[in-house]
């Protein structure tokens, strides 16, 4: 039967599993970025080093988002949503996808097909920081409830 | 906070322990306390109603507003 304890796990799996492709990226981002090259039509040859700069800085806020989600699927699923603690993960959460579509948007210098990565994850950001908003002033109303005798 | 909850003062005139009055007025020992100690964000009717059947008085013996100005005069 499907409920709410499995859609976390469920979740969570899935952040692990994004997890181990960032991983796998990092760790294969040498390969990757020579198959990109060789595979592409445009003339990309001397650009590795940029690819491997925006790999290697892009997964740093990559990291910090997956980390900070799932360390929120385990507040989620241990009942605990509106806390200050979980305000603060939505908030590096926001700030991860800002950070990883600036490091993208600047790759468009040299890559235009980043632009496809900055602004999802831009946008991404800005969901995630009015959901932040959101749970800041559940926090508040758990906080009166909390206290309402 | 400029409401001031006195019902310590009341308990004390009645001679009642705060078990007591938690116990007939259906709340928990720990929400008595914070209602005691000021750190209540609000009272439900029906909470303030057990208190005042409880202690046969009215609210306003429980309650009192002080305005800021007051408040920090006193502090002083």
């Amino acid at each position: 039967m499907w409920n709410n304890r499995r859609s976390v796990l469920l979740s969570q799996f899935c952040v692990l599993l994004f997890s181990a492709v960032l991983l796998a990226v990092i760790i294969f981002a040498y390969s990757l970025v020579e198959w990109l090259i060789s595979f592409s039509q445009a003339q990309l040859q001397g650009t590795e080093m940029y690819f491997f700069s925006t790999i290697y800085l892009g997964s740093l806020p990559a990291a910090l988002l997956l980390y900070s989600l799932f360390r929120l699927l385990q507040r989620i699923s241990a009942r605990q949503m509106f806390l200050p603690e979980n305000v603060d993960l939505l908030r590096r959460i926001s700030w991860s996808c800002f950070a990883g579509s600036a490091v993208c948007f600047v790759s468009t210098l040299y890559y235009f097909p980043w632009l496809l990565v900055a602004v999802p994850a831009g946008f991404m950001g800005l969901i995630v920081r009015v959901v932040k908003n959101v749970v800041a002033l559940g926090v508040e109303l758990q906080h009166e409830a909390d206290y309402t005798v | 906070m400029p409401i001031i909850v006195n019902l310590d003062v009341v308990m004390a005139k009645r001679k009642i322990s705060s078990g007591e009055l938690a116990e007939k007025i259906g709340i928990s020992q720990a929400n008595l306390s914070i209602l005691k100690t000021g750190k209540a964000r609000a009272i439900r009717f029906s909470t303030l109603e057990a208190i005042c059947r409880e202690l046969d008085c009215q609210p306003g013996d429980i309650l009192a507003y002080v305005s800021d100005k007051c408040e920090e005069e006193v502090l002083r």
